[in-house]
């Protein structure tokens, strides 16, 4: 049920220390800042996600309605209260993003959603490893990630360096 | 007349009578692999016998009410025959809501409570005003607290004065419980074994091993370390769901250090995770969210109040919501918290026994208070006025 991550990709596999120096500087690809910052914005928006995965019940087909039956007449009275106009219904399927915008709240005065939120911090930011989690002191050349020894750095050019592949 | 009180958290209901006691159900609704075609409601998660690879249908997003379909099944669900058996001609409702809540859901929320469900009285109000109240009337000598409400979608610190919300004060970090089950998962399934589809099981490790560090670094050192003398490392059994039921930590006089077992359990070794995951409530920039951590926050939270209150806010802060739990929260918080305000204040950090439910507990207190029926709208006065009076009288 919970799959092994193939050895292929296993972090805590030996790396040939030539696989990683062998890389001409010169003819390395880097990131750019833009590129980068997108990176960070797309784990980020997965850190929110509510599934990682696909509805069980996306792949049936809908359900076909129940043809009325005489019997249920008796329960028509309440029945339609809770059925309404379209208008009510395109009201409740708003997602976050256009609720936000439209509380146009960059005009509105005082403290609202957007002015509450935490300024960044005064403090420097700490840096750990991408693989291991522990305090790194270095950072991959070409897109910025942080590793902590050359173990790491051969696990992340293989997994996340310039294609994510994990 | 009846009062229900329903705080209508993003990832829990806390729901019970004024006159009773409290329950907490999941709001939200579940499809397993395994039964298809049936989606299950609230608690009906109980009735899944293999909860591997459950799929949520959240009513939330972001912690605000954005999925009405789904929050209405919710609470047909809780008002109905199965569970609170709702007679809304004699009921009123005390409900809780997000700060700065969205316009649009607020008056759909009018409209819900009083036009679908006929309540006879509705009180809308948030969470934290809630706790407030409830720590004010138990230590009625205090003029101020300041509300720490760590939840599922996000943190929010509030300070009250007297009852009141100081609204330029209120501050929320974008880290809540609902991330850091997340990036547990995240970090697993790229060192470890690919558990992505299991929020459920991994929201569970998160509860049972997870912990905050009192000396971040001193840990991590430990945490490096071989054999027995790596006192941070445990190994937590997988549930199987036929013979183990529920995920749990291997005793440590069971625990073997070469990571190999004879029984043929799935083991997650975890080391460093257990304190760094929770260690985003204090640092989110540790994985690049660009905000204070929750002491820091605080601290500047309340640099901006009034000067003659200060003092009394340092020493009356109180910690709601689930975050709290974690091991080591209330400590950490207060040392943080010490560091960073000059020794001439006392400071004081309040854990209350129950911390998900001690905002229901300060509405059953509002709910018996005098002053409740001028404090909620009726439908009368709603089929008079709309959402007018609603705006009026609700501080939200």
């Amino acid at each position: 049920m919970y799959c092994k991550r193939s050895a292929k990709y296993s972090p805590w596999m030996l790396h040939r220390y030539s696989l990683v120096r062998s890389q001409d500087p010169n003819q390395r690809r880097v990131l750019d800042s833009a590129t980068r910052q997108r990176r960070l914005n797309r784990q980020l928006e997965a850190l929110e996600k509510d599934n990682f995965q696909d509805d069980p019940h996306a792949s049936l087909p809908p359900l076909i309605k129940r043809l009325p039956q005489f019997d249920e007449n008796n329960e028509s009275g309440k029945r339609r209260k809770k059925t309404r106009g379209d208008h009510f219904k395109q009201r409740f399927r708003k997602n976050f993003q256009t609720l936000l915008e439209e509380e146009d709240l960059s005009v509105s005065e005082g403290p609202n959603y957007l002015t509450a939120c935490a300024e960044p911090s005064k403090f420097p930011q700490r840096h750990f490893c991408a693989v291991c989690g522990f305090p790194s002191n270095y950072t991959c050349v070409s897109c910025g990630a942080r590793y902590c020894c050359v173990r790491c750095l051969g696990t992340h050019h293989e997994t996340r360096c310039l294609k994510w592949t994990v | 007349m009846t009062t229900l009180v329903l705080d209508n958290g993003a990832y829990t209901a806390k729901i019970g009578y004024s006159h009773d006691t409290v329950s907490v159900i999941p709001n939200c609704q579940f499809r397993s692999k395994t039964s298809r075609l049936k989606t299950f409601t609230a608690n009906q998660l109980d009735e899944i016998k293999d909860p591997s690879g459950l799929f949520y249908i959240l009513p939330f997003q972001k912690g605000y009410l954005v999925n009405w379909d789904v929050q209405r099944k919710v609470w047909d669900h809780l008002f109905g025959k199965e569970m609170y058996k709702v007679d809304f001609a004699d009921t009123s409702i005390v409900i809780t809501e997000p700060y700065f809540n969205f316009t649009s859901i607020q008056e759909s929320m009018n409209e819900i409570l009083f036009e679908e469900y006929q309540f006879q009285a509705a009180l809308r109000i948030n969470a934290g005003s809630l706790s407030a109240h409830r720590y004010f009337q138990e230590n009625s000598t205090e003029l101020c607290c300041v509300v720490v409400d760590s939840g599922f979608s996000f943190t929010h610190i509030v300070p009250y004065c007297r009852g009141k919300k100081m609204k330029d004060g209120i501050c929320r970090i974008n880290v809540g419980g609902k991330l850091l089950t997340n990036h547990l998962k995240e970090i697993i399934s790229y060192r470890q074994l690919h558990v992505m589809d299991e929020t459920h099981v991994i929201n569970q490790v998160k509860e049972d091993v997870c912990y905050v560090s009192q000396h971040f670094y001193k840990d991590m050192e430990i945490a490096q370390l071989k054999g027995e003398e790596n006192t941070v490392m445990r190994d937590y059994v997988l549930p199987d769901f036929s013979s183990i039921k529920k995920g749990f930590c291997k005793p440590l006089e069971e625990m073997s250090f070469s990571g190999k077992y004879k029984t043929g359990e799935q083991i997650l070794r975890l080391t460093n995770e257990r304190f760094a995951v929770p260690e985003m409530l204090f640092h989110p920039s540790d994985v690049g969210i660009q905000e204070m951590g929750i002491p820091e926050a605080l601290v500047n939270s309340i640099s901006n109040m009034p000067e003659e209150m200060k003092p009394h806010f340092f020493k009356n802060i109180v910690l709601t919501g689930g975050n709290t739990h974690f091991p080591g929260f209330r400590d950490r918080l207060y040392k943080d918290v010490r560091s960073l305000t000059p020794t001439d204040f006392q400071v004081s950090v309040v854990q209350p026994q129950n911390p998900i439910c001690y905002a229901w507990e300060g509405g059953q207190l509002l709910a018996e208070n005098p002053d409740f029926e001028e404090m909620v709208v009726t439908r009368e006065d709603y089929e008079e006025n709309g959402h007018f009076i609603c705006e009026e009288k609700f501080d939200i």
